[in-house]
């Protein structure tokens, strides 16, 4: 019997050795945080993460939040959060909100990342020109995620480094609106500069897409000339960009030449925002409906023309078909249009003056309206051309993340929407955030 | 499993065991084993003291012994009964007659690495087993638990056969890590993983223990205390449950039996729905208050239902309740000979829901085979085999779920379309469809085994090294065909998981057990040991969307497939050793130390150290105790200890990590993904406990009573950082729970004749939890309506909503509680107004024996829980939910002024919604429906079981050759008592997440079930 006691005694004091070995363990599905940027792979990998991480926010959520909060588009699902957006009863745990708000700063916090470990990488296959373009797409990136909170939950707090500790939270407090659109300013300034320009890309920043961010940044600052100049600069390039028929853009193939930044998706990159807007029958939930004033107006062939494309079926079971890939899931979004710069522009243009003429208002939404097949417009005074470029926004980009924020821009939402108490213009900060930083002092923005 | 095969299986063992008998002998005696009525023991042991050498009754009570002129003196023993040393005389026949130990105090319970006697013993430890879990046959094994022991709460979440559970020992000690118990099956650390992936809401689709076969357990052992579990450690803290199933017994012969029932199950209560006339009317009356609120005439407005009248209702609820069948079959084998034992059994188990088209089959099989190798050497191996099937069905938030589709859609809509298609509304799937089509399998195989050899150094000196598997695997098939929701927009969509967790543990304890000095006054029982332990998590998965065909649901057939896998492994290590000294049994003092090592843990906290004592004082041995002739035995018991808890946290917590997969035009991205943590660690319990066990009216009456207060500091917490850091929450350390509570339990032998014997067993216990520090609240659940909050200062489990005060007489409009008293209804006005955790639960259990029949009644009772009625919640929405139906509560609704009720008047105006009284919070608003009007007292009675048996005649069974037969009828949740409003008030449908507890959401309710059954044995 002593061999077995040998046996059992040495099994208990092999498994004493090597502890702490023993006790080593690492995942194969991710990488430390201390070597996730160190070479031309990784750093390629961090900025991947970062579009990623836009269309995290952008494909769904933030579309939503610029769609169902105005008069396009109604809750129609069972989802409550749904219905609190179509109601503009936003509570601070509204689950599209938070989601929004938490996947634009992890867009920052990404993009932060690139910014500061990027240039610190060695790597000689990692030329200049690469590092380049790699970071102004990290700056571009995270000018989009501030301008997109900004526009909704107004100024916020300004993050610049990434997180690496908790610690790293304190004492940032919330900056102005104008704070946090100057910080805008500054990353595509910086993003124009870095970013390259050719003639095809569309899914990724390029120096034509800072500069459409940055005409429409100006457009919401009210800076009308600088808005024009930069709309200009982007439409100029019309070997790159043109109106296409309506439908084309949303048809595939995409990334068409109407497109001047969108989110491509694919088979292993679904996005499956279709699925809110068709209705059961099709396989989808049917959350969001087209409103039927909507409907009544893009049927209208002397306002929707072309773009009743938007809408099929019929009755009480009219659904929007904007994101159509239902069998794939693979619709893009759709950031940043030519036609946008076209009513951006048009409204630079109104609200200095310019109307008539080549460089005038008027002909550049004409141009909208010309594609969708829609007579000119009958507006002339300055105010009549405002109007009509609202009501053109309003169908042009009537399932995009546009019409409620048009509407705040323009402090229009009391008069078009009857959302009159102003405080509610603005999303609630996320209920855990008001519990969780000191520095927000325990206050959400007012009226919460 | 092929029948056969074990029968052959089991013969080669008993042969093996004939053989090895045999002894020379100068004498042999003779004699009958008899209980006090006068009814023959089979199996008793009788053994000749000193020498080792015994045998067992057979089946009459008869035994025939051969001993040696040394013999002096015959110890026999029974289970349940008290043991007797016989002095041997020149007689050869002897008759001995056992008395049934009428106390608990005296048996041996199995405790951390070991067993000791239950008098000795410091700790808070509860024992089922015995007649509790033979006369009472479950299909699971935690309707063996419910109500049966002081101190544990044991709940089926839904009524899904297989489906999960919320299993506590003292309450809630954790917020993230899991607050479920450790769980030991033959040596086997169990693991706890969830294997089934298809998302069924946020139900927990199944429980670690829904793949044992209940007949197969011998004995239950509940470790409550820190002097019971310190010796576990790090996995100690939210108490252990001890599982040991069958053996045989040595020299003992075949014992074959079958067992067998049939059973039939019912909703114990069932969703009802307005009918089609009602909810047109509800929608007309909402129409036209929303018009008076915007100002508009109401008789200009357009009815939605010109004629309510004319609608018919269609009944989709009837078509998914069903009468669910169960069927049981169980074969075992068990006995032993001179130096083998085994237990051998094959069982299968089918059980419908009572809701369409779930169900869950089960085989299982179970070898346990122990043999003496040598004088000093033992080999143990125990080893399980089950095989299930589950057809999986979703529920509660899932839209396209089965109840869901049937409830929430409107009862005036037709379930077909004119062209005979199925018909779907709003976001709803058509619930015949997924009744007729819905193809969720899920196949799970699961093998626990373990093997130890056992060598004996002396008589009081053992090693044991052991050696343990529990490998769990699921292979699910998921096809989703174009007839139903999810496959039409895709041309058939399909998904298949492979999952694999597997647990290894190899262990050593070396135990010195010895009494010596005068009358044996000095006993010691100590070990030492150590052990490794290896958890491998594995899943693979594929899906695929485009089928050519319905009939093609295999992934390789589909047009756009992907796929991914991921595997995660943690490590423990551990030393641990224990010892407890026993003076004059008397005064027993205790102590225990584990030391653990975690791969999950941050470098700067990899070990932790979980010390525990423990006193015991039986003072019922004392002479002035003696002398007041009161008690029978009386015992004080107390004790201290850290235990730890890393339960549920992930393998790679404390790490900082860049994830993978954040892809973007085909090209690999990593993003951040976790923040680092190189201080994490385990949560701590400290745990006091005082008990006594008070035996008295000549051991007719035992009470145990227990107080404990627990002490969980460090908790592992997800705690929330504000989102600009790019994170949602990071895990530490931080926060604390404490679980107070008192526990009553008592066994009393009311009536104990020949022919009529009546017991009766009932506990209670209390429990006060409160989060004792927090960072700042969390709340979460109901899919982000966060009506679950966790608070400093409040217990766990609790829900916040908008209290309402009253629906004003003259408006008809919910008032609110303006908790801040700002004159405006904000976010800030939420308050906590329940919580999910009973004040209170227990179990009382009834036998009775009158001759050869057998009653028992077993009621399960709970206090003071209240549960959310997201049913209620939907279909209670004032007109708002243009796709969803109305609830019968909602006819309640204010209608006209002076009307008296809860339910506020319909609209659905958009109005402001900071206005307290105004229309927009009726039902939206910022309110939006979170009313406490939805939260409802969930406390309620049942009667579990009631089970009437009659055992069979020996003089009848003589003539078939059959050792024993029973046959009974056994009825469960026959009875319930409740205030509970809704279909069943024993649910928690957010159960993936144990702070969402106490929701009621489109669950398939609890059956109500009636069985008859058959045991025979020969």
């Amino acid at each position: 019997m002593n061999r077995i006691t040998i046996i059992l005694v040495a099994a208990g004091l092999v498994s004493l050795s090597s502890c702490s070995k023993f006790l080593e363990e690492n995942p194969n599905n991710a990488i430390p945080s201390e070597t996730a940027v160190t070479d031309v792979g990784t750093a390629r990998a961090a900025i991947t993460g970062v579009y990623d991480a836009i269309q995290g926010y952008f494909a769904s959520n933030y579309v939503t939040l610029g769609t169902i909060t105005a008069d396009n588009v109604i809750a129609n699902g069972t989802l409550t959060q749904y219905l609190q957006l179509d109601q503009n009863a936003i509570p601070t745990d509204n689950v599209t909100t938070v989601a929004a708000y938490q996947g634009i700063y992890k867009v920052i916090n990404a993009a932060n990342s690139v910014i500061t470990y990027v240039p610190a990488v060695t790597d000689p296959l990692l030329t200049t020109a690469e590092k380049n373009k790699i970071l102004g797409e990290a700056y571009f990136a995270r000018a989009l995620g501030y301008f997109d909170l900004g526009r909704g939950w107004g100024g916020v707090q300004l993050q610049l480094k990434p997180t690496t500790v908790v610690s790293d939270a304190k004492g940032i407090k919330r900056s102005t609106l104008d704070q946090t659109y100057d910080q805008v300013l500054a990353d595509l300034i910086e993003a124009e500069k870095l970013l390259p320009e050719d003639a095809t890309t569309r899914n990724r920043a390029q120096k034509s897409t800072a500069r459409a961010l940055r005409a429409r940044l100006h457009l919401y600052r009210k800076q009308w000339a600088d808005a024009e100049q930069y709309a200009s600069q982007v439409i100029a390039n019309t070997a790159k960009y043109e109106l296409i028929p309506y439908k084309n853009f949303f048809t595939a193939p995409f990334l068409t030449k109407e497109s001047v930044f969108e989110l491509t998706f694919s088979a292993n990159d679904r996005n499956s925002y279709w699925n809110l807007w068709y209705p059961s029958s099709g396989g989808g939930q049917y959350t969001l409906k087209p409103a039927a004033g909507f409907v009544t107006k893009v049927k209208n062939a002397a306002i929707g023309g072309s773009r009743t494309s938007l809408i099929a079926g019929s009755g009480t079971d009219v659904y929007g078909v904007l994101y159509n890939a239902s069998a794939t899931s693979t619709d893009p979004s759709y950031v940043i249009r030519i036609a946008e710069l076209y009513l951006i522009r048009a409204e630079a243009r109104a609200q200095q003056g310019k109307l008539t003429g080549t460089d005038g208002a008027i002909a550049d939404l004409n141009a909208v309206r010309a594609r969708a097949g829609v007579a000119g417009t009958a507006a002339t005074t300055k105010d009549e051309v405002l109007l009509a470029i609202e009501e053109e926004n309003g169908i042009e980009f009537a399932f995009e993340a546009h019409r409620w924020f048009d509407l705040v821009r323009t402090e229009r939402a009391g008069a078009v929407l009857g959302l009159t108490n102003r405080n509610f213009w603005l999303f609630p900060l996320p209920f855990a955030d008001v519990l969780s930083d000191p520095d927000l002092e325990g206050k959400n923005n007012p009226g919460y | 499993m092929n029948p056969r095969l074990v029968f052959l299986t089991m013969l080669s063992i008993v042969l093996h065991s004939i053989s090895s008998i045999a002894q020379p002998t100068p004498r042999t005696i003779r004699g009958t084993v008899l209980s006090e009525d006068q009814l023959p023991l089979e199996g008793a042991s009788i053994t000749i003291k000193g020498s080792g050498q015994g045998t067992a009754s057979r089946k009459d009570g008869s035994f025939e012994l051969p001993v040696t002129p040394q013999a002096k003196t015959l110890l026999v023993s029974f289970a349940g009964f008290e043991f007797q040393e016989i002095p041997l005389s020149q007689k050869d026949v002897y008759r001995v007659v056992l008395k049934k130990s009428s106390t608990q105090l005296e048996d041996i319970v199995v405790t951390g690495y070991s067993t000791q006697r239950k008098r000795f013993i410091a700790g808070a430890i509860t024992t089922v087993g015995g007649d509790e879990i033979k006369n009472s046959p479950a299909a699971g094994f935690n309707q063996l638990l419910q109500g049966k022991a002081s101190g544990v709460q044991v709940l089926s979440n839904s009524g899904v056969a297989g489906g999960s559970i919320t299993f506590r020992i003292r309450g809630n000690n954790s917020i993230n890590a899991s607050s479920d118990p450790l769980y030991i099956i033959d040596g086997v650390f169990v693991s706890n993983a969830e294997t089934i992936q298809t998302g069924l809401g946020q139900q927990q689709p199944t429980n670690p223990l829904a793949t044992i076969n209940p007949s197969d357990i011998e004995s239950i052992t509940i470790l409550k205390d820190a002097n019971a579990t310190a010796i576990y450690g790090s996995q100690g803290a939210n108490g252990v449950v001890i599982v040991t199933t069958r053996r045989g017994k040595q020299n003992t012969r075949a014992k074959i039996s079958l067992n067998t029932y049939q059973g039939w199950s019912k909703p114990v209560g069932e969703l009802t729905v307005a009918n089609g006339v009602e909810t047109a009317k509800l929608a007309n009356e909402a129409v036209v208050n929303t018009a008076k609120d915007n100002g508009i005439d109401p008789s200009t407005v357009v009815l939605p239902f010109p004629n309510p009248d004319t609608l018919k209702t269609y009944d989709r609820l009837g078509d998914v309740y069903r009468t669910g069948r169960t069927s049981s079959y169980e074969l075992s084998a068990q006995g032993g000979a001179d130096r083998n034992t085994y237990y051998a059994s094959i069982g299968y188990l089918k059980q419908e829901s009572v809701t369409r088209p779930t169900d869950f089959e089960r085989f299982t099989a179970r070898l346990n085979y122990d043999n003496q190798l040598a004088k000093k050497l033992k080999l143990g191996t125990s080893i399980g085999i089950t095989r299930t099937f589950r057809n999986v069905s979703s529920s509660d938030n899932n839209p396209q779920g089965v109840i869901n589709s049937a409830y929430f859609v409107r009862s005036y809509l037709p379930v077909y379309n004119a062209n005979g298609t199925y018909a779907r509304y709003g976001s709803f799937d058509n619930h015949q469809a997924l009744i007729d089509h819905l193809d969720n399998k899920a196949v799970g195989w699961r093998i626990i085994g373990n093997a130890f050899l056992e060598y004996s150094f002396l008589p009081e000196l053992k090693l044991r090294s052991s050696w343990s598997i529990d490998k769990a695997d699921e292979q699910e098939n998921n096809y989703a065909s174009t007839l139903i929701s999810a496959g039409v927009s895709s041309n058939g969509s399909g998904a298949a998981f492979e999952t694999h967790n597997l647990v290894l543990l190899n262990e050593q304890v070396l135990t010195w057990i010895k009494s010596f000095g005068t009358d044996r006054q000095h006993a010691i029982n100590a070990l030492v040991g150590n052990t490794i332990s290896n958890t491998i998590s594995e899943l693979t998965s594929a899906s695929g969307t485009g089928f050519p065909s319905n009939n093609i649901t295999a992934i390789s057939g589909a047009s756009i497939r992907s796929g991914s896998s991921s595997r995660s492994v943690a490590k423990l290590a551990s030393f641990f050793g224990k010892a407890s000294y026993t003076y004059n049994d008397k005064y027993t003092i205790d102590a225990s130390l584990r030391a653990d090592g975690s791969s999950r843990f941050g470098a700067n906290n990899q070990w932790g150290y979980f010390p525990s004592g423990g006193v015991t004082w039986r003072a019922g041995q004392e002479s002035f105790i003696e002398s007041l002739h009161f008690f029978d035995d009386l015992k004080l018991r107390a004790s201290f200890g850290l235990t730890g808890n890393q339960n549920g946290v992930g393998a790679y917590a404390a790490k900082g990590l860049w994830g993978a997969g954040a892809n973007y035009l085909e090209i690999a991205g990593t993003a951040p993904s976790q923040l680092a943590n190189p201080d994490l660690t385990w949560e701590t319990t400290r745990q006091f406990d005082a008990g006594v066990d008070v035996t008295i009216l000549n051991k007719r009456l035992s009470v145990s009573l227990d107080y404990y207060h627990k002490y969980t500091y460090d908790l592992l917490l997800n705690v929330p950082v504000p989102n600009r850091l790019g994170f949602a929450s990071v895990l530490q350390n931080y926060g604390t729970v404490s679980n107070k509570g008192f526990e009553v339990s008592v066994h009393s032998n009311n009536l104990s004749s020949r022919d009529f014997v009546w017991t009766t067993d009932f506990n209670i216990s209390f429990n006060t939890n409160k989060i004792e520090k927090l960072a700042a609240d969390i709340s979460l659940g109901a899919s982000g309506r966060n009506i679950s909050i966790l608070r400093q200062g409040y217990a766990v489990n609790s829900f916040q909503l908008y209290k309402q005060l009253y629906v004003d007489r003259n408006s008809g409009n919910a008032v609110y509680d303006d908790v801040n008293k700002d004159g405006s209804i904000t976010n800030a006005d939420r308050q906590i107004v329940g919580n999910a955790l009973p004040k209170y639960s227990g179990g009382l259990t009834n036998n009775l024996q009158y001759k050869n029949f057998d009653l028992n009644v077993f009621i399960y009772f709970q206090q003071g829980n209240k549960i959310m009625d997201m049913n209620e919640f939907f279909m209670v929405h004032g007109g708002l939910q243009a796709n969803i139906g109305f609830a019968p509560r909602q006819l309640e609704r204010w209608q006209k002024p002076g009307d008296v009720t809860d339910i506020p008047r319909l609209t659905t105006a958009k109005a402001n919604p900071n206005d307290n009284g105004g229309a927009a919070n009726n039902y939206g608003g910022f309110v939006a429906n979170l009313s406490s009007r939805y939260l409802k007292d969930g406390s309620f009675a049942r009667l579990k079981t009631l089970s009437l048996g009659y055992t069979l005649p020996g003089s009848w069974l003589s003539a078939v050759k059959f050792s024993s037969a029973r046959l009974y009828v056994q009825a469960t949740n026959l009875f319930t008592v409740t205030n509970y409003t809704g279909a069943d008030p024993e649910v928690s449908s957010q159960s993936g997440n144990q702070n969402t507890a106490g929701y009621d959401w489109a669950t398939v309710p609890q059956p109500k079930t009636v069985q008859v059954g058959l045991t025979v044995s020969f």
